[in-house]
Formats: structure tokens, sequence, C-alpha cells
């Protein structure tokens, strides 16, 4: 058994990156991976490749082989045809580049193994890491790394931040990331693997537990590639950081005849399921959770426990939201004595000083701030659910400045629900900006604090 | 292929998993000795190919006097040979009345490994689909929460000591299941009576031809 080779460090952070097969022809992949490296602003070097011998490629000197640089390479970036790609590969080798990525399509997913095993023959031969073939790549956010064939001007980039997402697929990957940056919370890096020809699944989380910028984990895969090694380091991955995962490829086969119940009803989606569950992962049933759970994570402590405390300027949300708790397996709690009594001398006589706390219609900044600050004291509540309606008359800019005053004090989690279009969506995006999640009903917030509360009882937060 | 009872049951003795008192029989006057004029027994048939065997009509149950023990046996023969078993045995066992049923089960997944199963038992199995799986070796808190997953949780354990009894028969099967080379087990049912529990029936399945 050889040595795995699975050091990525110098793939996501290179100083320096020869793209193989950049081009400035319009339409090619080589010209979007350049154009990006350019746009982007990559701090490190930059050495186009091309086999035509053009002198020079988006202003920068080109040269025909990566041979021909003689300055250290971190990363080779390869785009070339499958035919031609190991010989480049095998050229990169030789010129010490600390890793590759292979764009490039064309090898165990359309039968050509032999392709894929000749890649593996010349990574173990020259200690290199491989991602890929078939894959995006690698984005990140710090140092601008971004072999993403995807241009800026189609597919928007988010910001800086924590979240770390790891993507088999690169279709659902660069949708995801295109989402990533709608819902206005921040990205760390980006992986897509593709065909996991060397470094995989289970090498890639185990970088990103440790890497100190990531502080959630989300991942889409359809199957593991080495499921017994991951159950071997999954506990330690999830309990440094949470990992939000969605599973695709759901369908039962059933190929297999079972002569037992046990096995009739242990199918393999089954077997995920349970993994998933017994090893500390969040599942999320679909993108749009996959989105709404690692928001949560990103900005918001853990909790101590599954008491929600809602405030709204809307009784049917208020109505709603009980509900949503209650579907989500979370508690309605009673405010404690002393924080009602304290509220029924600021609230005026139209609030009823219970939970939901339906602070009126014409509530602003003033009561927002009053009752977020009970509740955040209240020790009858663990999280706390803010839905704040913006078409109402008394809420404006200030009454989102409150609330991000009131999160910014991460006493306890805080999330916020609003519903509504441009207006709404121009208060709701400062908010999302400076921290704290925002959802369109209280349905969705309510699944994403369950997976808050989840993750804390296995963090052993909530006893 | 499916291990042969006494086998079964010699493994079951060694992981001292309770199971109810049986015993298998050639013919009709074993049957009515194991009987020995105490309470009720069943009969069943064992077989590779009967994997539903009430649904077939090869269980015998409230079996109390030699006239339908006799009357039983020679119906579960007939049956057999009509379903063209093959190789079968027939099975006494003590009957237990009353009781809640459960399944703890095994199956070796291919990526995964070995997995154990709890779920609501007996003829519920397949219509409720009410379980939790888990992969083996588990430890005691997995073991609870798997309790805890089920929609029938409060059926099967309804007091700490039933958890606790449950519980401690999952961590057996677990230690029994990943130290066997099985690679498809059913201990269905399980019936939870009296504060304690017996396995009443097992399917344990080793890859061994």
């Amino acid at each position: 058994m050889p040595v795995k080779i699975n050091n990525i460090e110098k793939i996501v952070k290179p100083g320096s990156v020869a793209v193989i097969g950049a081009s400035d022809k319009h339409g090619k992949v080589g010209t979007a991976i350049m154009q990006n490296y350019v746009d982007v602003g990559f701090q490190g070097k930059l050495y186009p490749i091309n086999i035509s011998g053009q002198p020079s490629i988006m202003g920068k000197k080109a040269y025909k082989s990566i041979l021909d640089v003689k300055e250290p390479i971190d990363l080779a970036v390869i785009c070339v045809p499958a035919d031609a790609t190991s010989k480049v590969l095998n050229e990169a080798g030789k010129a010490k580049a600390k890793g590759a990525v292979i764009v490039t399509s064309g090898f165990s997913e359309v039968g050509r193994k032999d392709l894929q095993d000749e890649l593996i023959r010349i990574s173990n031969a020259y200690k290199m890491p491989i991602i890929g073939p078939n894959c995006l790549g690698v984005m990140d956010t710090r140092s601008r790394n971004d072999t993403l064939f995807l241009p800026t001007a189609k597919i928007d980039r988010p910001k800086i931040g924590g979240v770390s997402f790891v993507s088999q697929s690169g279709s659902v990957g660069s949708s995801i990331l295109d989402l990533i940056s709608g819902e206005g919370f921040g990205l760390s890096k980006f992986i897509s693997y593709g065909n996991a020809a060397v470094v995989d699944e289970v090498d890639i989380l185990d970088y990103l537990s440790k890497d100190k910028d990531t502080n959630v984990i989300v991942l889409y895969m359809e199957g593991a590639r080495r499921a017994k090694e991951l159950t071997l380091i999954a506990k330690k991955i999830t309990k440094a950081k949470p990992i939000v995962v969605l599973k695709g490829g759901r369908t039962e086969s059933g190929s297999k005849a079972a002569h037992s119940h046990t096995a009739s009803l242990a199918g393999s989606n089954n077997a995920y399921h349970a993994f998933f569950s017994q090893f500390g992962f969040i599942e999320a049933e679909g993108l749009e959770e996959l989105l709404w759970y690692g928001k949560i994570f990103e900005t918001q402590p853990l909790c101590k426990g599954n008491r929600v405390g809602v405030i709204t300027n809307g009784g049917g949300h208020g109505v709603l939201a009980a509900d949503a708790l209650y579907q989500n397996g979370l508690i309605l709690p009673e405010l404690s004595a002393n924080i009602a009594k304290n509220l029924r001398k600021i609230m005026p006589s139209i609030v009823n000083i219970r939970l939901p706390l339906d602070i009126g219609g014409d509530a602003g900044a003033d009561r927002f701030s009053a009752a977020l600050s009970a509740l955040s004291s209240d020790p009858n509540i663990d999280v706390i659910m803010t839905i704040t309606l913006f078409q109402t008359p008394g809420a404006d800019e200030s009454v989102a400045s409150a609330i991000i005053d009131a999160a910014s004090r991460k006493e306890k989690p805080i999330v916020v629900v609003s519903t509504g279009s441009t207006y709404t969506k121009s208060h709701t995006s400062i908010i999302e900006a400076s921290g704290v999640p925002v959802y369109e009903s209280p349905d969705a917030a309510a699944k994403a604090i369950s997976a808050l509360v989840k993750y804390s009882k296995y963090k052993g937060v909530i006893k | 292929m499916l291990l042969n009872y006494n086998s079964a049951i010699k493994i079951l003795n060694k992981y001292k998993i309770r199971n109810v008192e049986s015993a298998i029989v050639s013919t009709y006057d074993d049957a009515v000795k194991f009987w020995n004029g105490k309470g009720m027994i069943t009969m069943k048939v064992i077989s590779d190919k009967a994997l539903h065997k009430s649904k077939n009509g090869l269980v015998s149950l409230y079996l109390s006097n030699p006239k339908q023990i006799q009357d039983a046996f020679l119906i579960l023969k007939k049956r057999a040979l009509k379903l063209k078993l093959g190789k079968y045995k027939i099975v006494v066992q003590r009957m237990i009345l009353g009781g809640t049923e459960i399944i703890i089960g095994g199956n070796i997944d291919q990526q995964f490994g070995k997995m154990i199963l709890l779920g609501l038992g007996g003829i519920y199995v397949e219509t409720f689909k009410d379980f939790a799986l888990r992969l083996c070796p588990i430890s005691k808190n997995e073991a609870f929460s798997m309790i805890d997953q089920l929609k029938s949780s409060n059926i099967i354990a309804h007091d700490a000591k039933s958890r606790e009894l449950i519980a401690s028969l999952l961590l057996k099967v677990s230690k029994m299941f990943s130290e066997n080379d099985f690679v498809e087990m059913d201990l269905n049912p399980i019936i939870l009576h009296d504060e304690t529990y017996d396995a009443v029936d097992l399917r344990l399945m080793s890859d061994k031809g």
C-alpha cells in the first residue's frame, strides 16, 4: 500500500500557479481560468502555459512547457484535453510542482480508467497530490486562488467568511456557490474534487477540520469512496467543527436480494443516514436546508437548550412560529416571572406579556431593543427568533440596527425571520452581512435552530 | 446460508442472550413429550426458503393438548411439502402469552460494514418500518439513542428499567454480530415480557456455503 498523498495545503493556498492549457481565445476553459486569476486579483505568481508558443497571454509572459518556467511552482492547474493530460502532469512532476488540479474530463467517468490510472501512477512517482480529474477545483477567498472555469460575470463570488464548501459534483457545487453569494454569508474555501483519483473527501475533510479559516464545513456527496476510513476520522472532524451534509442519490437500488427483514430495511441510504447521525454530521434534506444550516453555524454560538423565545411584530407570524417550533422538536417556553414583570413596565398596554411576544405592528427600534434585551437575559430562553416584518409602519433601518446590536453581544443564538421583497431585502441583506442569519419563514428558521440544537447536544453543550 | 437451528441457539447462549425453551422434533410424539402437559406450545417450520412463516401458514400457536399437537404436526408437514421447501425442520417452543415484540437484526452494508438494527417487531416490522440503524459496534449511549429514535419507543421501552434491558440486549447482540461471520441476522420477534425478554425466532445467515 503506497503512502497516501494528501497534503493539499499548496493546492489550496499556492504562492505560484501555472495554468497548463491557458488561452485567450473566447469560450475556452483555459481562457476562463486565466481570466479569473486576473480578475479576482490572485496575489501570487501566475504562469500561463500553452504549447502553441505564443509569447504572452493576458499580459503575462507565456511558456510552451512548465519546464521552461525555471521558478518554483506550487500549483499546476491542468485544462488540456484528456489524452494530453498525463504528459503535462508528468512535466509538472518534473518541475517539482507541489500539487495539481486537473479540470479536464474524459477519465473514469466515461470508462477511461486506464487514463486515470496513469494520473495516479504519476502522482505516486512524484509524491504530488492531485485534485480531480473532472472537477472545478479549488477556490480560496483569502489567497484568491481560483481554479474555477466559471466566469466572474456569470457567477457571483461570495464574500470572505468561515464556511468551506466541499462537493464531489461540479454542477451542484457551482450552483451552491452562486446561492451562497446571494445569501450574504461568507465563504472560506470551495473544493470540488470530481473523480477523486488521488485526493478524496476523507483527505479534504481532514484538511478543513484543521484549517483555522474554516468554522463550518458544508458537504455535498453522492457516495463515500473510502467509507471505512471516513468512519475512522469522522468523529474527530465533527467534534472539531460542524459538518452539514447533503447526500445525493437517495433512491435505493435494491439490487441485493434480502434473506432477512433486517437486510430489506437496512438499504444503503439508511446506512448513510445511520452513519451521519451516529457520527455527528448534520444532514440536510435539500439544497435550501444546506444553506439554512450553513449560515446559522457560521455566525451563531451553540445553544444550551431547545427553548426558543419568539419576538414578533405580526401576530399571525407568531402563531406560525409556535407551530414551526413544535413541529421541529423545539419548545416555546414561559417567560420567567421577573423578566415578565419588567417587560410589563416597559411595554405599552396593547402588548401581551407572553411568548410569542407580539410587540405590535407599530413597534419601532425601542420596543425591539427592549424585547431583545429582556429575552437575552431570561434564563428560560436558549435561542431567540425575531420575526421582523418590514412592511409595518414602525420597522425601518433603526430596527435592523437594534437587531444587529443585540446579536453582536453573542449571548444567545439569534435568528431573524423576515418575509418580503425589495424594501425588506434592502434591510435583511444588511442584517445578514452583519452576521445575523435571516430566514424567509418561521419554518426555515425553526429547522435551522433544530440543527443547531442537534449539534449542541452532540458537542455536549446541551446535557 | 441459514445457520442450523441448534448452532444458532448455541451462539445465543454463548452471548447470554435469552431465548425461549425449544426443541427440534421429528415425530409428533417428540412434540407431545416436549409439551409434557405444561401450558401451551407453538410449532413452526424452519427452512432457508421460508422468510415469511406466518403469512405462509407455517406456524401453529396455542397448542395445549396431544390431539392439537398431532394435528398441527401433520398440517405443517403437508404445507412444507406443498411449498416445496426441500430441507426443513419442525421446531416446538414454549409459548409466551402477551408482551411486546421487537426485532434486533444485523446486516453488512457494502460501504460501512456491519450494522445493527432495532425496531418494532413481529408482524409490524414491514408495515410500520419503525426502526433505528447504527454502525457496529455500538456504545451504550448509542443503544439508548436507537431506542429514543423509534416512534414506538414509549411502547417498547416505557420506563428506565425496560430501557436498560433493551440497551444491554443491544450491546450483547452488537458484540455477537461483530465477533461472528454472519452476513445477515434477524432476531424477530424478541418478546419483552414480565420485566425480561426472550428471543423467539431467529435467522442467522452465514456466507459460508
